[in-house]
């Protein structure tokens, strides 16, 4: 089920937009088999980050990329990408909405992961973001051999859609 | 027992931090001990402010003296509502040592939240659905000296 609520201010969508991301990251981490307690304990980076860089529309994606550390190398085995859509609405009429569905969708078709899987969280951005706290920069893992699977859009504020897509191993 | 009730704004009035930061503001200054406390916890109540357990069921704040305090956060709409009528507490209830806190909680997320309080005495969550009864010093009925909640009581 759909909800939503009717603002007309790009601050408002871009905290909404930015705390139920963070919320859906942490529903597919426990949904997954993955340890939630990790994202726990950089909450508050994480959310910081990610609400900074909407509101200054430097954010272009955020990314849970799940792997095994017991690999070496060519250790991808999942990952989630919330992509940013600053046009979605052309009109940004002011909606403020989330479908869980989207999301209970994409944990059902997933699966779960084994438990020895770690993850991280990473932001992708666009030159001239503002520094956060807490943030390094890193590389994705090569995604070759994997096949995206787009879900549709999970969030929506304002102007602003942020869509779900997500990775798994093609068959050989 | 007398009882006081606050509403925070929450998203998209605030992220989840600042939502608990405010919430702090409200319970203890800065810089003091129970402030320190408060901000320790600060991912778990972010986390359950973004679940939205905390518009379902008050935050409850016992105090070592003084009037028990109750703390909602109020999301979408309301969050924007809610912002512009915030009170500040006639008193900080956390300011002095000797406080407690239970936190509202979905069944589904109460065991990783509790392993999370474990390290923090006197912080703890609750069910949700439980009722707000929470023991403390204050939880007997007082022989003498009561008050009216009228906001309380036009909750739903």
């Amino acid at each position: 089920m759909k909800t939503a609520v009717h603002v007309n201010t790009a601050t408002y969508a871009a905290i909404h937009v930015a705390t139920n991301m963070l919320g859906n990251i942490r529903s597919i981490i426990k949904g997954s088999g993955l340890d939630p307690g990790r994202i726990g304990q950089d909450w508050a980076i994480i959310e910081d980050g990610i609400a900074t860089w909407l509101g200054s529309r430097h954010l272009k994606a955020v990314t849970l990329e799940v792997y095994d550390p017991r690999k070496r190398g060519d250790d991808l085995v999942g990952r989630f990408d919330f992509t940013i859509d600053y046009g979605y609405y052309p009109d940004g009429d002011g909606d403020l909405w989330l479908d869980p569905e989207t999301i209970a969708y994409t944990i059902r078709k997933h699966g779960a992961f084994p438990a020895s899987c770690d993850y991280q969280i990473i932001a992708d951005t666009m030159p001239g973001r503002p520094d956060v706290r807490g943030w390094t920069t890193t590389t994705y893992r090569s995604t070759a051999g994997f096949t995206r699977h787009v879900v549709g859009t999970a969030i929506g504020g304002g102007s602003l859609g942020a869509a779900l897509s997500y990775y798994t191993r093609s068959a050989n | 027992m007398s009882v006081a009730s606050r509403t925070i704004a929450a998203i998209p009035a605030r992220t989840s931090t600042r939502t608990w930061k405010a919430i702090a503001d409200l319970l203890a200054p800065v810089g003091s001990p129970g402030r320190a406390r408060l901000e320790a916890v600060t991912s778990v109540a972010a986390i359950l402010i973004t679940a939205e357990y905390t518009r379902q069921a008050p935050i409850v704040v016992i105090p070592a003296t003084g009037s028990r305090v109750r703390i909602r956060t109020a999301h979408g709409l309301d969050a924007i509502e809610a912002q512009a009528e915030e009170i500040p507490l006639a008193v900080s209830p956390c300011s002095e040592a000797g406080w407690t806190m239970s936190l509202p909680c979905g069944v589904d997320d109460i065991e990783e939240m509790r392993a999370a309080l474990a390290g923090y005495p006197g912080i703890e969550v609750r069910d949700v659905t439980d009722g707000i009864t929470v023991g403390g010093p204050d939880a007997e009925p007082e022989p003498a000296g009561w008050s009216i909640d009228y906001e309380e009581m036009e909750r739903p």
